[in-house]
């Protein structure tokens, strides 16, 4: 007699898909997944709490260990929150400066993805491309600002380095040299027929339910949803560059695949233009109070970081440490579709589906 | 098979490329000057004003002065100074508040121990570590306002 | 070192401590105040003369000494009786002799340098004070979303009942975000409202944050229409000591987390929640971390 009777499976905490220390119990009937139960906070650093006893330029380096793959958005929504509250007026070197990095960064993040999302799914030789071009970036960080992951660059009104000489053309022969290779991505990749057959229809949702899951970034754009905040609030300097909204229709991993891969073109374009429009000269740092006290009041601000939309409350009491900081991390709010795609799925698609929603989980605990 | 076929068309070419990995520990890797290495203390240009205890966002530093063993001079020297390197993020903060450019970032980054209680360091220590210091240091954009 | 090389280093350090020192003056005056015009800092408070005095001395009196640190905390002892010592010109007078006879040449620079600075602070925080009251002159501009928060309250007056709203306003800071707070008995029936109607369609849920403000709690919900692009702020205040908020998870699945969150760290009860536990914190934790008056049990870890 074959006993049929239901599993209790944990992945994780020590799972290497899950790119950090999550968990996911799932019940299993055989091959199929009949309930899914994410656990998660062994990455809690209580990042919000500590920020209430800190001032505003000491968080900033808390931010970088949030989501460490994209550290650069992070930093510029806190700086963001506390120059809408003050109210500042940033120099515009620096403004240009914030949005290389960010788009430079939004690259980076998109090539870990996109060479630890094959790696999970069993291509090992991709992960080594996509790393190859990383550290051409994280060299460039290095070079900026002295640190390859945890950058710390953005300040209160401003930037902390002016870029180094000879530093704008690094960046240039960078984007030519990688938009070359996202060819060459596509061509390894993209047609690959047991990847294909890996990812295509599996996960998939409707715009609907991405909606109301609150989901954000390439998971609700792959439903059809035109919506990036570089486009539909624009901060920082993005009203000024040309650049599409990638979507897709399939609301499939595939169509998540195709839109990362594509918005690296995009974030090339909008360097292309920035790295055309830098300013020769300029200040780094504006009119800034030698300590930072934002004025009583409340903001809340959001940006497109590369997993979605990444916001910052801030609730000030008008000291130079805030009264309460809370972020909204995108692979946070994401993650929550995770246990309503599984049902049903058989065992091997949590892989494939856990990656396709792209999370970080220092930032899904911060 | 045609997308396979066209994998493996990349993968060939790339066969005959240079190589792009380090070579690393065999051969020591430079970092660029801004680079945030272990920290470079100098015990005689301190004036024990602390601001680096008060700023640094860890609290891993921590230091003591003793009354100027010089009759003639009023004020303290540094009796102690001791840096945690477990809770170091090596953020930068300490370097950039110090006035008289005491504690300095070295291009150095090389940590790793068996003990965790190895990673205390202390003042002698950080004396001692005096290679490949950072030009540009105490380089506060708050205080110099975008200067180059 | 030379001898020279150790002057100017130490003339920096004291330039750069004496800066520091008119900082914390600042700061020290402003401390104690909590009210929002703290935020106009303490340059505004201080008396130009009053200032001046004790920045020179605190520059002249660095340089005397190698050691200006030591200096910075006699400096406080005197901040307190500043009053005092500028009617005592001597006391200044003495360190100053011995400063020339010690760095003969950047004294005097370092003493005017501090002094223009210190001119230059006072004359902005005239100029601070002057736009301050030109401002409160001028009746403020309503915000241009004015007429959007108006029509949000309507609606939710005719559908949801006229005490459903406790109050409206534009927040300013927040790029004017319209704020509506809402009665927690009324909050299920608003947010089917704010959803499900024609003209908001707030479908999209972007953020929920708590907040203990130690009198009470508050519940902010972020929500935004994907096709206009008009967002709102939603508050739902409730008591500190038996904190309960109608979920929204019903209405927005966004919800679920983040509301589970807040339960964790706050302590916020969301009645109608479909799986209300802890999330960060391990099951077992004892008391809501981001509460404003939570000890660790164990203060070590
Ligand atoms: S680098 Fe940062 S964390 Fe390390 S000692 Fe300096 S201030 Fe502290
Ligand atoms: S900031 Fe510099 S001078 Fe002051 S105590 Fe620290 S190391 Fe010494």
């Amino acid at each position: 007699m074959i006993r049929t009777e239901e599993m209790l499976l944990n992945v994780g905490p020590q799972h290497p898909s899950t790119h950090g220390v999550f968990r996911v119990v799932v019940k299993l009937d055989g091959e199929q997944i009949i309930h899914a139960d994410p656990v998660m906070g062994y990455l809690h650093r209580g990042t919000e709490k500590l920020a209430e006893n800190l001032n505003y330029t000491q968080i900033i380096p808390y931010t970088d260990r949030m989501d460490y793959v994209s550290a650069m958005t992070n930093n510029y929504v806190l700086v963001h929150a506390v120059e809408t509250l003050l109210e500042l007026e940033i120099p515009e070197r620096a403004e240009y400066l914030r949005l290389i990095v960010m788009e430079l960064q939004r690259v980076a993040s998109h090539l870990v993805w996109w060479g630890t999302y094959l790696l999970d799914i069993g291509a090992m030789s991709p992960f080594l491309y996509a790393f190859r071009e990383r550290e051409m970036i994280i060299d460039l960080f290095n070079e900026l600002c002295g640190a390859r992951l945890t950058y710390f660059y953005m300040r209160v009104g401003g930037v902390k380095w002016d870029a180094p000489e000879g530093w704008i053309d690094k960046v240039k022969a960078f984007v030519a040299h990688m938009k070359e290779k996202l060819g060459e991505y596509h061509n390894l990749v993209s047609g690959n027929e047991i990847f294909l057959a890996r990812i295509k229809g599996v996960g998939r949702y409707d715009a609907q339910t991405a909606i109301d899951y609150g989901l954000s970034g390439a998971n609700l754009r792959c439903t059809g949803v035109d919506w990036d905040l570089r486009k539909s609030q624009p901060y920082s300097l993005y009203d000024r560059f040309d650049f599409d909204v990638i979507t897709r229709t399939e609301g499939d991993c595939l169509a998540r695949y195709e839109i990362r891969l594509e918005e690296i073109r995009q974030s090339l374009r909008i360097l292309d233009q920035a790295l055309e429009q830098f300013p020769e000269e300029g200040e780094i740092m504006g009119k800034v109070p030698r300590v930072i006290r934002p004025p009583k009041g409340e903001a809340y601000v959001a940006i497109e970081s590369p997993r979605g939309e990444i916001g910052c409350h801030l609730v000030s009491e008008g000291k130079a440490e805030p009264y309460r900081l809370k972020f909204r991390r995108p692979s946070f709010v994401n993650l929550q579709i995770l246990p309503k795609l599984l049902v049903g799925e058989s065992m091997t698609n949590l892989i494939t589906i856990l990656g396709g929603i792209d999370i970080v989980v220092g930032e899904v605990d911060a | 098979m045609k997308g396979i076929a066209k994998g493996l068309g990349v993968t060939l070419k790339t066969m005959t490329q240079k190589k792009v990995t380090y070579k690393y520990p065999d051969v020591p890797l430079e970092m660029p000057n801004r680079f945030r290495g272990v920290q470079h203390f100098e015990p005689d240009k301190c004036i024990v004003c602390n601001q680096c205890v008060r700023i640094c966002p860890t609290e891993c530093i921590t230091l003591t002065g003793k009354p100027n063993p010089d009759p003639e001079k009023k004020g303290k020297v540094i009796d102690t100074y001791d840096i945690n390197f477990e809770i170091c993020i090596l953020c930068d903060l300490c370097t950039e508040v110090c006035p008289t450019e005491a504690i300095v970032m070295t291009n150095n980054f090389e940590l790793a121990t068996y003990s965790r209680d190895d990673l205390f360091k202390n003042m002698e220590w950080l004396d001692d570590n005096n290679t490949n210091v950072r030009l540009e240091n105490s380089t506060n954009p708050q205080a110099k306002k975008g200067a180059k | 070192m030379s001898e020279e090389n150790k002057k100017r280093e130490s003339e920096q350090a004291s330039n750069r401590e004496a800066e520091r020192e008119a900082n914390e003056q600042d700061k020290q005056q402003e401390e104690p105040k909590e009210d929002s015009s703290a935020q106009t800092d303490g340059e505004v408070h201080v008396e130009p003369s009053g200032k001046a005095t004790p920045n020179k001395d605190a520059a002249e009196r660095a340089l005397e000494n190698q050691n200006p640190a030591a200096e910075a905390k006699a400096e406080k002892h005197e901040e307190a009786d500043k009053a005092a010592k500028a009617e005592k010109p001597d006391n200044a007078e003495k360190p100053e002799k011995k400063a020339s006879e010690q760095a003969a040449d950047g004294d005097d620079e370092a003493a005017a340098k501090k002094k223009a600075a210190a001119e230059a602070r006072a004359a902005r925080a005239a100029e601070r004070a002057k736009k301050k009251a030109e401002e409160e002159e001028k009746p403020k501009e309503p915000s241009p979303k004015q007429p959007v928060l108006d029509r949000l309250v309507d609606i939710l007056k005719e559908h949801a009942g006229a005490d459903a709203i406790e109050e409206a306003y534009v927040n300013e800071a927040s790029r004017h975000l319209p704020t509506v707070i809402v009665k927690a008995d009324f909050w299920t029936e608003v947010a089917t409202i704010l959803r499900d109607h024609a003209e908001l369609k707030l479908h999209y849920l972007r953020n929920v944050t708590g907040v203990d403000r130690e009198t009470h709690m508050e519940v902010i919900y972020q929500l935004i229409n994907l096709e206009t692009k008009q967002d709102y702020a939603v508050k739902v205040k409730t008591d500190r000591d038996q904190p309960a908020v109608p979920s929204a998870t019903p209405v927005w699945s966004t919800a679920n987390w983040p509301e589970r969150e807040i339960y964790d760290l706050l302590g916020v009860d969301f009645p109608g929640h479909p799986d209300l536990r802890r999330i960060m914190m391990a099951d077992d934790w004892e008391g809501y971390p981001l509460r404003k008056d939570y000890s660790p049990a164990d203060p070590e870890v």
